[in-house]
């Protein structure tokens, strides 16, 4: 069989269009996951993240393009090529989890098992095995509906690994768990990872998430990858004004030195009293609308007098709103943008 | 201050009067029934006995009937469960061309007449009579029998065609809201299509797969027009026809008593049991976090067929009927052929002008029907503050008593009305059908009232009482007002339920009192182009209904 893709990708996706009616949900996406690695599709709600996935899955079919996995070819326009979602050997953990509420914890996480023609007692025992990895072996006669959100979500994991699939997808996997159990969580998926060795796709709209979960961020915007790169990279050096805005930074158009947009981070811009020396940095006098208490830091809302409202943390100075300011970025801090 | 406790006020007293007309409208023809059925005249005495249940269980006649209304039962149930399933997942699922069209069209038969539709069916397939076979022959030059429609097949065939539409109103609301994920996890996970739909899709429907089931089985067996269309003159009958016959011929009001009691004690049994059985498999299938549910584009052989699903159940049910029913309306003797060429509204103005019956009979359905539905509504209304606001203790209770009459057949429950009133002035008159009426339907407005005054939050009705109105006002203001749809659409269902009902009317009716459906089958062993005109006129009437109901878009069974 002829490996199409780059020879260490294990996911690979190609040209990738998928249109809903006039509107382009996806528009010629291209990248590809390294076999036992980590990816995270990142992006504001409505930018393509979840269709990509759910035509990795083949519950959508793009218009256009080309997505092996593990070396075989799921999708290929050109080809016709186009396998039902059943024949991918995929596991998904879906953003509402979808624990089937007629089946007792045991029997849903068998299913994959059941529906590949494994023996009863053979699936049980799997079963048994990884629900027991996922710390519900306590559970497995209980109702689905008688868990908690946590435990329907270890349910939905188990479910999606208990067929050892080489490749499993996840759906805002987290976004509907609170803060303390995501973080729980975040942990343990990292550990089941490292001890089964599937290659992983999450599909997230939280930074925090996909930086601690994925080796790799492909940002997309509106249908497009707007950046991707090794999560370090993505996070640390801003390329795109989507880009700095996605991650919190404040941007600002028209700036100097014939860039289309400068961006700096909020813990970046410091509050002085009009008129007071700086050294080496740009100057933006403005005016305080609001002041919150943050903890260490305050955070100031400023109208800058060229018309942007910025935020910056600063835990030093006490303004009161109304006072003018001027807020000064160090140099090194800058991030010059061309688009 | 003292007695503010204990005060009866207008905002209690007037939901009770709701209830307890309901119940009395319940309990007392109940009791009425049982008390006969356990006497036996001795002379000129009646004397307790249970020699007429005992007489039940060994008279062959009997066992023949029970056995042929629960052929009709399950063979309905089971035709309509999977077209019914078929069609609601054809228009919801799939991108089959005009689902939006074909989602209201299939609920026509809903409102059809099933009598009606096999008077429709009679002219259509009656053996070497028959329009089919008529027009069949004419090419071939051979007589043709074909199949025989008086019989217990052509009663599961009718009954399924128009109570498939029971079962699709209670399938395609859970189809359409279901999370997608459930079934898409389904086939990510190594399950095929069909593997799905077995193991996913249809437990998760089981709730109103099971619901739809209990009613076409309980309707579908205690259905007396269409047995009594099609069997009974071929010596065929089922329970509500023999019930008919214990009446008539000869009379034996105690065994048809007993008959009607038994039925009723294994209906309230059979609702009772599905009751807590739904109670204990109580889920929410709706996520709220899913996509829409997935649409499965079907090309090919597939789309064929469910288009062709879709249209053989609306010209089986609807279209071949009508034309049948409108082409024997307008020829002036029918026999088995039309003939373009004398066609005549005679029939028509006959039944509409000239003949005094069918004058009389359309006068009373009109009357029955609009009073009969505001006086069910009435009522209805006041149940269902009872039931949704007021704090009773024995509101389980109520609920489930007032339910009760939705499985009993009709013609049961007119039978103990019967008995009721038949030595009282009230027999023979338009009142006793008017009470039969509301007490054997008032619940299926309960219902559709009760379920839109629960999605009404009290709040409403609380701030108005903070800022100032009293309780008479915050009716007429807020609830009143905010309610109407439901109330609208409770008129509209008992209306129609009323134009075409005859299991109820037929052992109440009296000369002067028919109505539609008792002047139908009056005519129907002499004159059936006066059948076939006032069924058209029965339909324009429900069909205006159906236009109504569509327009105030509140659904029937929530």
């Amino acid at each position: 069989m002829i490996r199409q893709g780059a020879p260490d990708s294990f996911v690979t996706i190609r040209n990738v269009t998928k249109k809903f009616g006039a509107y382009t949900a996806l528009d010629d996406l291209t990248f590809s996951v390294r076999e036992g690695g980590t990816l995270a599709l990142l992006g504001p709600s409505g930018c393509g993240k979840t269709t990509m996935l759910r035509c990795l899955a083949g519950l959508e079919t793009p218009e256009r393009g080309f997505i092996s996995i593990a070396g075989k070819t799921v999708f290929d326009s050109a080809a016709g090529v186009n396998l039902n979602p059943e024949d991918r050997g995929l596991g998904v953990v879906f953003q509402s989890y979808a624990v089937w509420p007629h089946m007792s914890v045991i029997d849903n996480v068998a299913f994959p098992l059941r529906v590949r023609g494994v023996s009863a007692p053979e699936r049980r025992k799997r079963a048994m095995e990884i629900l027991d990895i996922v710390g519900l072996a306590g559970f497995a006669e209980r109702s689905a509906t008688q868990l908690s959100g946590g435990q329907q979500q270890r349910v939905a994991v188990a479910r999606a690994l208990v067929h050892s699939p080489s490749l499993v997808l996840f759906d805002e996997a987290l976004s509907n768990l609170d803060a303390a159990l995501r973080e729980q969580m975040r942990l343990e998926l990292k550990g089941l990872q490292d001890k089964l060795g599937f290659t992983a796709l999450y599909v997230t709209h939280d930074q925090g998430e996909a930086l601690g979960l994925a080796e790799t961020i492909v940002l997309m915007n509106v249908g497009r990858i707007d950046t991707s790169g090794s999560a370090r990279d993505v996070f640390m050096s801003h390329q795109t004004s989507f880009a700095a805005r996605f991650f919190g930074l404040n941007v600002l158009e028209g700036a100097p030195r014939r860039k289309a947009f400068i961006a700096f981070q909020r813990e970046h811009a410091q509050l002085r009293t009009p008129g007071a020396p700086t050294d080496n940095g740009i100057v933006l006098p403005g005016i305080v609308r609001t002041r919150s208490f943050q903890g260490l830091v305050d955070e100031y809302a400023i109208d800058l007098d060229q018309g942007a409202l910025i935020r910056a943390l600063d835990g030093s100075t006490g303004f009161e709103p109304g006072v003018r300011v001027d807020v000064v970025v160090d140099e090194h801090n800058l991030f010059l943008l061309d688009r | 201050m003292r007695d503010t406790k204990r005060r009866l006020t207008l905002q209690v007293a007037l939901p009770l009067v709701g209830v307890i007309i309901g119940v009395l409208l319940i309990v007392g023809p109940f009791i009425a029934g049982l008390a006969r059925s356990l006497m036996l005249w001795v002379g000129e005495d009646p004397q307790f006995s249970l020699a007429n249940f005992a007489w039940l269980f060994t008279d062959r006649r009997i066992h023949q009937a029970a056995l042929n209304s629960l052929i009709c039962g399950f063979g309905a149930m089971s035709l309509s469960l999977m077209l019914g399933t078929s069609l609601a997942w054809i228009v919801s699922r799939t991108d089959v061309p005009g689902r939006e069209l074909f989602k209201t069209l299939n609920l026509i038969p809903f409102f059809f007449s099933p009598y009606v539709g096999a008077i429709g069916w009679i002219f259509l397939v009656a053996p070497y009579s028959g329009l089919m076979q008529t027009s069949i022959g004419s090419f071939t030059g051979e007589s043709i029998e074909g199949p025989n429609i008086y019989s217990l097949a052509g009663v599961i065939w009718i009954l399924s065609l128009f109570y498939t539409p029971y079962v699709y109103l209670f399938v395609i609301s859970p189809l359409q809201r279901m999370d997608a994920a459930f079934e898409d996890a389904a086939r990510v996970h190594g399950a095929s299509f069909w593997t799905t739909i077995r193991l996913i899709t249809l437990p998760l429907l089981q709730p109103g797969l099971l619901s739809a089931a209990l009613i076409v089985f309980v309707t579908s067996a205690g259905l007396f027009d269409v047995p009594l269309a099609l069997t009974a003159t071929k010596g065929i009958r089922t329970m509500p026809t023999e019930v008919f016959a214990l009446v008539r011929y000869p009379s034996d009001l105690g065994r048809a008593a007993a008959f009607g009691i038994l039925v009723t004690v294994i209906t309230i049994a059979l609702t009772l049991w599905q009751r807590a059985h739904l109670s204990k498999r109580r889920y929410e299938i709706v996520s709220g976090k899913g996509y829409k549910p997935r649409v499965t584009e079907i090309r090919g052989a597939a789309r064929v067929l469910a288009l062709t699903v879709e249209i053989v159940f609306l010209t089986t049910s609807v279209v071949l009927p009508v034309l049948a029913l409108i082409l024997v309306a307008l020829s002036p003797l029918w026999t088995g052929r039309s003939n373009p060429s004398n066609a005549t509204l005679a029939n028509f103005s006959y039944v509409l002008f000239d003949y005094s019956l069918t004058r009389q009979a359309i006068l009373n359905s009109l009357f029955l029907a609009v009073t009969g539905a505001t006086l069910g509504v009435t009522i209805s209304g006041l149940q269902s503050y009872y039931l949704q606001r007021g704090r009773g203790r024995f509101k389980g209770l109520v609920d489930a008593l007032l339910a009760l009459p939705l499985g009993i057949p009709g013609i049961v429950l007119s039978l103990f009305f019967l008995i009721f009133a038949i030595r009282t002035p009230l027999y023979g008159t338009l009142a006793i059908l008017l009470i039969a009426y509301v007490a054997r339907f008032f619940p299926f407005a309960t219902r559709t009232i009760s379920a839109m005054l629960s999605a009404i939050h009290p709040e409403l009705e609380e701030s108005a009482r903070a800022n100032g109105a009293s309780w008479t006002q915050t009716m007429r203001h807020i609830l009143l007002p905010l309610l109407r749809p439901a109330l609208i659409a409770a008129w509209i269902m008992l209306f129609i339920i009323f134009i075409r009902e005859l299991g109820a009317s037929i052992l109440l009716y009296a000369s002067g009192t028919e109505t539609i459906s008792i002047a139908m089958l009056l005519l129907s062993e002499n004159s059936v182009g006066y059948v076939a005109a006032l069924a058209l006129i029965q339909l324009v009437l429900l069909l205006g209904g159906f236009t109504l109901f569509r327009l105030t878009k509140v659904s029937a069974i929530q």
